[in-house]
Order: C-alpha cells, then sequence, then structure tokens
C-alpha cells in the first residue's frame, strides 16, 4: 500500500471520458413492451387451477385418507355414499360406507378387476383400495361379486370372518351379527375366520355365522336330507346321528363336503369320514389313511386338488 | 439260451405296458385347473399318462347338430399353469345341440373324448372316451343321443 502511495498521479486521457458516456446514454430506460393477454390469462388458469385443488382436498371428508376412490353406479333408487344420496354416479373411497334402502341398488366398480353390486337394505363400507388390497367390510345385507384378478387381491370382511377371492363370482350375506349365506357361481372362494377355512367352488354354498365362523360346504344340488343334516351338526356340533346321515347321504362330488368334514368331526369319527370318501372315490397315490387322520396339510391339500376333478 | 433271453425281454416288455398308464383325458369343472384364468371356461380338462405333458399336441372342435345342420367350430385350449391343465372356452352357439371332440397325441399314444354339453354345462356321466381320435360316427352319434333325450325332456 505505501509503495501505491507513493506513485505519482497521471491524468485518465480524454478516450476514456468519451467512452463511459456512450455507456451511460446506452442504459438509460427503455420503453416497456406490454406484457401478451395470452400470458395474463395462462396465469389466472393456473391460479384458478391451485385453488380448484386446494378446495377439493379440503372438501374432503375428514378421516378419509388420500387414494384411490371408486365409482359407483345407481341402479335403483336412491343410495347413499357417505350418507349423500348419489344420482347417476358417484365415488367411493376408503373409510365410506354405502348404504341402500328397500328399494335402492348399486354397482361398485372395483378398481380394475371387478365389480360389486349392493342388494337393497344393505350397508357396506369401503376398507382399502390399494392396488394389492381391494378390502370391503359388509355390515349387513348381500352383496354380488364379479371379480377377474388373481387370487387374493379382493376381501369381503364380515363379523363371522373374511371372504377371500380365488378368482370368482358370489354372492354374500349376512344380518349384523354376520350370519348369512356364502354362494359361488364362477370359480373358488376362500372363507376364513380364526384359523378355520372353507373352500367354496362354483355350484357350492357354506353357511357363515358367529361363533364357529365358515360351515362345511356343500353342493347346491346335493340331496335335500344331506343339507338338513349340515345344519344340524352345525348346530350339534359334535355331529350326533347327523354325521351318519352325511356319511349315507354323499354322492361323489359331495367329497367336498366330506373333505371338510374330516377335519371338523371328532378324532374318533375321522376314520368314518376317510372310510366313506374313499368308498366314493380312489384315494390317490400320495394320500394315506394315517397321514389323513393326522390332518396333514401336504395330504389333505393333495387330496383336495385331486378331488376338485369331481367337483 | 437266447431264447430264454427273448422270452425274459418279452415278459419285461409286456409287463411294462400292463403297467404303463393309458394316455387319456379327465374332465372337471373350471375349479379343478385351480388356476383362476379358468373362471369362464365351459370345461377343463388334464391329460394323464404322458411323461412331457407339455409336448403333447391338444386341440377340440366344437361339433353342433342346429335345425338339422352339422356345424363345426374350431376352439380355443388354453393351457392352465399346471402342467397338462387345459381350458375350453366356449365359442359356440348357444343354439342346438353340442359336444366337444377333444384330440390329443403323445408321442405315439393317441386319445380321444366326446363332451356332451347340456343347458347347464358339460354332461360327465354321458361323456365318452377314447384311446383314438373319435370318429365322425361316434360324434353323430352322440349328437343325436342328445338331441333326442333333449326330446324326451331327461337332460337336467
Amino acid at each position: 500500500m505505501q509503495m501505491i502511495e507513493h506513485l505519482p498521479p497521471v491524468a485518465a486521457p480524454e478516450a476514456i471520458w468519451s467512452s463511459i458516456e456512450a455507456a451511460l446514454e446506452a442504459g438509460e430506460p427503455r420503453q416497456t413492451q406490454p406484457v401478451p393477454r395470452w400470458r395474463w390469462a395462462l396465469a389466472a388458469a393456473v391460479i384458478l387451477a391451485l385453488a380448484g385443488a386446494a378446495y377439493w382436498r379440503i372438501a374432503q371428508p375428514s378421516g378419509t385418507p388420500p387414494g384411490i376412490r371408486w365409482d359407483v353406479l345407481r341402479l335403483a333408487g336412491s343410495p347413499s355414499v357417505a350418507s349423500k344420496a348419489i344420482r347417476g354416479a358417484g365415488r367411493i373411497g376408503a373409510g365410506e360406507w354405502i348404504e341402500t334402502d328397500a328399494r335402492s341398488r348399486a354397482t361398485v366398480k372395483i378398481g380394475a378387476i371387478g365389480s360389486v353390486e349392493i342388494a337393497p337394505r344393505t350397508r357396506v363400507r369401503v376398507v382399502a383400495t390399494r392396488p394389492g388390497e381391494h378390502r370391503l367390510a359388509l355390515a349387513r345385507g348381500e352383496i354380488r361379486a364379479k371379480i377377474s384378478a388373481p387370487p387374493k387381491l379382493f376381501f369381503v370382511d364380515t363379523a363371522a370372518g373374511t371372504a377371500v377371492d380365488l378368482g370368482c363370482e358370489y354372492s354374500l350375506s349376512a344380518d349384523e351379527h354376520g350370519s348369512g349365506l356364502l354362494n359361488v357361481t364362477k370359480g373358488w372362494v376362500s372363507f376364513q375366520w380364526h384359523g378355520i377355512e372353507s373352500l367354496v367352488p362354483a355350484g357350492a354354498s357354506c353357511r357363515i355365522g358367529p361363533p364357529t365362523g365358515p360351515g362345511i360346504p356343500y353342493f347346491d344340488d346335493a340331496p335335500e336330507s344331506l343339507k338338513q343334516a349340515l345344519e344340524s351338526f352345525g348346530l350339534e356340533k359334535a355331529g350326533g346321528g347327523a354325521l351318519g346321515i352325511i356319511l349315507s347321504e354323499s354322492r361323489v362330488r359331495d367329497t367336498l363336503t366330506l373333505w371338510h368334514l374330516l377335519s371338523r368331526v371328532d378324532a374318533a369319527d375321522r376314520g368314518r369320514v376317510f372310510d366313506r370318501m374313499a368308498a366314493l372315490t380312489p384315494v390317490p397315490a400320495g394320500v394315506s389313511r394315517e397321514q389323513a387322520l393326522k390332518l396333514d396339510p401336504q395330504t389333505l391339500d393333495r387330496w383336495r386338488e385331486e378331488l376338485a376333478w369331481t367337483w | 439260451m437266447l431264447r430264454l433271453g427273448i422270452a425274459a425281454c418279452a415278459a419285461c416288455t409286456i409287463a411294462a405296458l400292463a403297467f404303463a398308464e393309458e394316455f387319456t383325458f379327465t374332465i372337471g369343472s373350471p375349479v379343478a385347473a385351480q388356476d383362476f384364468r379358468a373362471k369362464a371356461a365351459a370345461f377343463v380338462f388334464r391329460t394323464q399318462g404322458c411323461a412331457d405333458p407339455a409336448k403333447s399336441q391338444i386341440s377340440a372342435t366344437a361339433e353342433g347338430l342346429v335345425k338339422g345342420v352339422r356345424r363345426s367350430v374350431a376352439l380355443r385350449v388354453e393351457a392352465m399353469s399346471k402342467p397338462g391343465v387345459y381350458a375350453v372356452y366356449q365359442n359356440w352357439p348357444a343354439e342346438g345341440h353340442w359336444v366337444v371332440s377333444l384330440k390329443g397325441a403323445c408321442n405315439d399314444a393317441n386319445a380321444g373324448a366326446i363332451i356332451l354339453i347340456g343347458p347347464k354345462g358339460f354332461v360327465r356321466e354321458s361323456s365318452r372316451f377314447f384311446p383314438r381320435p373319435a370318429t365322425n360316427v361316434e360324434i353323430e352319434t352322440s349328437l343325436k343321443a342328445l338331441s333326442q333325450s333333449d326330446n324326451k325332456g331327461e337332460r337336467k
């Protein structure tokens, strides 16, 4: 710094001033161009869209998680979604209820995998609308489901257990206590409750109800005496005389009923059930009496897969 | 000694043939396939007695009698997830009487079946199975039987 202070002052050349003046003249404010109208319109549209999205989000019912909403189509009367009557079509999301009165019917489109018709006097809640889990809860009434998807994507909860879709069409009814009927018209449905499972194929039905969950499935064309004995069997639990009627009245395809009975009767009665099944249709390779009576899961699965060719 | 050897070989061959499972079909409801794709099928069937089901050749035609006129419709046979299990989908008209003719070949073995179709679907009890493709005469006999039983109101 000291060396700089000792340097002699030197005048700037004239040329530098003229160039500074020219630069200052060039920097004078220019006349502003008017903003095109389309830009104002675009900005207004963006603001309106943002405001609309914010309003839509705020207007969602409280407690409804964001997610996929399913289409609802009114078929008759005035079904309601989230306590609001729908006219024509509406939408329903997880956590919301759909309800029909005595004159109302509606169809809920279950994502891309099928549809469910809500019969009159029915109350259903949408539990989950995720791609891997489509779940309803049937509080009371009747639904008719048509599902075209790989197994275990569609579920219906009831007070007596859960209907698990295995690629099917079915109707399911239940009262407030969970007592009702599952009737399958295509494919399979698995009805599960606390480790008890009933596999119900097309053409068969199964009573459901607490405290036992799923009953023993039977084919709809089974002898009436067999069906009545099954009702008695459910009430008696231990079976008693009903078991004898079921065994004697069974046809080949009623091995559906007998296969389920095998794991529901007392251990002392299992041999009777096994022997009747073996008399109706040959026991396949890989299935032994000993393992079947022990209720070995692999043995029972192997046998069911073979029996299904007679169902 | 040579004769003894030949006799032993012949005995072994006969025993092997006797114990070998015949190449044949078993039919069932769509649920038997244990495959959700079969849900809309008219029925499913499986081959038995074929060591390598993937190499078997399977085809099906719907053979019908509509207002007295014979008709034939090629059918789509879809392989299911389990080897040797197939689904047959209905693409024949609802009008008239129909049977489905199944044909199969596995190496040198052949199999055939005539599956009767009633108003409620396939009729297991009346269906016929052969160790060869069904002949036209057999198909027409089945169609006539189906038509006659319908006229008598015997069909379910």
